[in-house]
């Protein structure tokens, strides 16, 4: 277990040194110059004084050596300070915390969604292998992988604001604000969040001790809640933590159609108009909390299969 | 058939404010409706508040739309000229020099007089920034000072004709000493205007309440939520739903269902921004004027603002929209004609020897479609294009250095003040600072530098329209097409002004009727 815990503060370390260095290296490596782009975000235009170019890059410390500028933010974030954005002068922590905050009620609420409706889909095809509902189910949920956010997020817009007025079309102000946007992003889970249940469902309705518990005269309602479920569900669990790593900086179009301000949204903004500190501190949180949830993800797939608790010893 | 009189109607709606004079915009009336002054709106802006709220950065038009940020002068469109505002009167007491008249009683939020110090305070600040604006910095003015109680003088390096222009910008908009306190900028509870903003959502809202003690007469809102919506047909769904009682900056895509809005109003105007085709003409073949007019011949812009733009647009005349003060009265736009652009390739003497580029910026997605247009309409003449997709960022080195064939823009002419100097200055003189067609015409430079210092409105805008036509003879750019301004409101408000530049949206006249 120590072992395992010391990998995985390696990797987190590893992780958020290496996200962190990709990130800086990001306004250099693409066309333009970083000065000019943190200008234009401040005012519009085109026409930029290279006098007000020199003196913010020489303000900002831009024009340093690049591993100087590096190291200089990484000893202060190691120290407990991310800086402040070079767009809006106020510190990186009081953006990324907040945003943090939203895109996290975001992507677990929609994920409880893609879990609640998968969970039963998924075990019913699973049950049903090769029947017409499992075809349904399968059918179905595949067709959601096809459906892009920038696609189905107006159609939602069009059907429950425009034509029902049942939701708000976009912001964050009320509970309901975060209907659409959640359902929106648990369309794709939702495919896979089924796939994968069925597959366990099949793959534990197959196995050895199920054909043994029944052999001890288990009911069949019985072997499938006390064994079949809880083995169907050890997949998820993984693909879980994958999908939730993947939204907290992966949800820029949902939150750019419905006007939240999280984090996809944050982290998009910020490299483009290269605001490094942001960026540099967005990211870093991100990585860290994905790390996080992906090693809790391996303890839990431990708890409920004991195959892989002996990997983890 | 009554969808058909609506559209009818509004199409006609439509047309009247487009041809209505200036830039200024279409205009809500009040007939019938009584304004509920307990009735707060909601606006929908396209741009969200950077930089802290410093006054020097595009902070300071959000400040401006939403009723807090007044000026010493306003630029009216409607009247083509600088109005009073904070400042009651101004005059030119030396070259160098400009004095501004107060206007008496008026008070910021926080209760405190407005005073020559605390102008004089509010403007040095903006002067010192690190990014200054671009319509009031120290390469323009020199500082500020205040004389007296009610006078404020400023000083500028140059003399120049066009400091009322310049506090006419809302970055030069005036908050209480009290603003500056600290390391950033406090505009909460220290404006002039009709609205005291009171709370601020990151990223997503400013909340304003009434101001009851606003210098300019009773405000007829009680107050009002200023969303900063990024996405265009969100803020055009959000009108349609009645979630957003103005929406400002609706994309011509969203205007289609738009006009099957029974409680929405559309409206359009001229706005200072046209989409022109640059063209590098330092480099071959177009330091060939008559090449630059074959291509000019050669574009059909009726039908490029009919599809491209889906009428948003209107097919623009040459470097100025017709209806801008200093837009010479000769121009109509030009008609294609393909056996003229081919005869004037004969005079140039083109040859097809290679391919010529369009840089189509992808920060602007339709111009994808507009080159797609213009690579059809130069193939009949035989002139040969491919088009390049590029972010403006990595276009923007070569085209500066003059390694480049054509790319597309489109520049706002009013960007720092309501006159077009800094513009045709920075664009089409020798020595500008973006001179991306790398023209350079000795006529259209002495023009300019006699504008430059052309105290007289009416004779600069002569001069304005001289140095368009210049532009125009040589055939500079291809100017395509004048863009629209484009504002959708719910039925329900009431004495909307519409800007096309979005400075100014809530007024203390501004009102709703009752639901």
């Amino acid at each position: 277990m120590i072992t395992f815990l010391a990998k995985r503060t390696a990797t987190l370390v590893a992780a958020v040194l290496l996200s962190s260095f990709a990130v800086f290296l990001i306004p250099y490596v693409t066309p333009g110059d970083p000065v000019r782009k943190i200008i234009r975000s401040r005012v519009a235009g085109d026409v930029v004084d290279d006098s007000t170019v020199q003196a913010l890059g020489q303000s900002l410390g831009l024009h340093d050596p690049l591993p100087v500028q590096y190291f200089r933010w990484l000893g202060a974030f190691f120290s407990g300070d991310m800086g402040l954005s070079h767009i809006s002068r106020t510190p990186v922590v009081d953006q990324v915390m907040p945003a943090l905050g939203i895109t996290l009620s975001l992507v677990i609420v929609a994920l409880g969604i893609a879990v609640i409706v998968s969970l039963p889909l998924g075990i019913v095809a699973g049950l049903k292998q090769g029947g017409k509902a499992d075809k349904l189910i399968t059918t179905i949920t595949q067709s959601f992988i096809a459906m892009p956010e920038y696609w189905l997020a107006p159609l939602l817009v069009l059907v429950f604001a425009l034509k029902l007025s049942l939701l708000p079309s976009a912001g964050w102000n009320t509970t309901s604000s975060i209907v659409l946007p959640a359902v929106t992003l648990a369309l794709r889970p939702i495919s896979f969040f089924t796939s994968a249940v069925r597959s366990g469902m099949i793959d534990a309705l197959e196995a050895e001790h199920i054909q043994a518990a029944r052999a001890r005269g288990l009911s069949h309602v019985q072997t499938i809640m006390r064994h079949v479920i809880p083995n169907g569900l050890v997949p998820l669990s993984t693909l879980f933590a994958v999908w939730f790593a993947g939204l907290l900086g992966g949800s820029v179009i949902v939150e750019v159609v419905f006007a939240i301000p999280g984090m996809g949204r944050l982290l998009y903004d910020a490299v483009v108009n290269s605001d490094i500190p942001l960026a540099q501190g967005g990211v870093v949180v991100v990585v860290a909390l994905a790390v996080a949830i992906t090693t809790l993800a391996d303890f839990l797939h431990r708890i409920l299969s004991p195959k892989v608790s002996g990997a983890l010893a | 058939m009554r969808k058909l009189s609506r559209s009818a109607a509004l199409g006609l709606a439509a047309l009247l404010a487009l041809t209505g004079c200036g830039l200024s915009g279409a205009q809500t009336g009040t007939a019938g409706k009584a304004a509920d002054t307990n009735q707060r709106i909601v606006v929908d802006n396209f741009r969200a508040p950077v930089a802290n709220w410093a006054l020097e950065s595009d902070s300071a038009y959000i400040l401006s739309l939403s009723g807090c940020l007044e000026t010493l002068t306003k630029y009216d469109s409607a009247e083509g000229k600088v109005v009073p505002f904070l400042a009651t009167e101004w005059k030119q007491v030396s070259p160098l020099e400009w004095d501004f008249t107060l206007r008496q009683g008026v008070k910021f939020q926080d209760g405190t007089d407005l005073t020559a110090e605390s102008v004089a305070a509010a403007l040095n600040t903006v002067l010192k920034a690190k990014v200054p604006a671009r319509a009031f910095n120290p390469g323009i003015v020199s500082g500020v000072k205040a004389m007296d109680a009610k006078t404020v003088r400023v000083t500028t390096p140059a003399e120049s004709p066009l400091v009322p222009f310049r506090l006419a910008s809302v970055n030069t908009g005036i908050l209480s000493p009290a603003a500056y306190q600290g390391a950033t900028v406090d505009p909460f509870g220290h404006c002039t205007g009709p609205f005291v903003p009171v709370s601020e959502k990151a990223k997503q809202s400013l909340t304003l309440d009434r101001n009851k003690n606003y210098w300019g007469g009773q405000v007829q809102l009680a107050g009002a939520e200023v969303r900063f919506i990024t996405n265009g047909a969100t803020r055009a769904a959000q009108v349609q739903t009645g979630e957003a009682d103005i929406s400002l900056s609706i994309p011509a895509s969203g205007l289609s269902t738009l006009k099957n809005a029974s409680e929405v109003s559309v409206l359009k105007a001229n706005s200072p921004r046209t989409a022109t085709l640059y063209m590098n003409n330092g480099r071959a073949p177009f330091n060939n004027v008559d090449f630059r007019k074959a291509l000019r011949s050669a574009l059909d812009l009726d039908a490029l603002a009919a599809s491209v733009y889906e009428g948003a647009a209107l097919p623009a005349a040459g470097p100025f929209a017709p209806s801008e003060p200093w837009a010479s009265g000769k121009a109509s736009p030009p008609k294609q004609n393909i056996e003229e652009a081919k005869k004037l390739l004969a005079e140039a003497g083109y040859t097809a020897d290679r391919p010529l580029e369009i840089i189509a910026i992808v920060e602007r997605s339709e111009f994808a479609d507009v080159a797609t247009v213009i690579q059809d309409n130069l193939k009949s003449i035989g002139v040969p294009v491919t088009i390049q997709a590029k972010e403006y960022a990595s276009a923007e080195p070569d085209v500066l250095a003059g390694n480049y064939d054509m790319i597309l823009s489109q520049r706002n002419r009013l960007i720092d003040i309501a006159d077009p100097i800094g513009f045709l200055t920075a664009d089409y003189t020798c020595k500008g600072t973006y001179n991306l067609s790398h023209f350079c015409n000795e006529e259209y430079d002495a023009t300019i530098a006699e504008a430059a210092k052309t105290s007289n409105t009416e004779e600069r805008y002569k001069l304005y329209a001289k140095a368009g036509e210049i532009l125009d003879d040589q055939a500079v750019n291809l100017w395509l097409v004048n863009e629209q301004a484009t504002d959708a409101i719910r039925s329900n408000v009431l004495s909307y002004v519409q800007d096309p530049l979005s400075r100014y949206v809530l007024t203390a006249q501004t009102a709703k009727s009752g639901s």
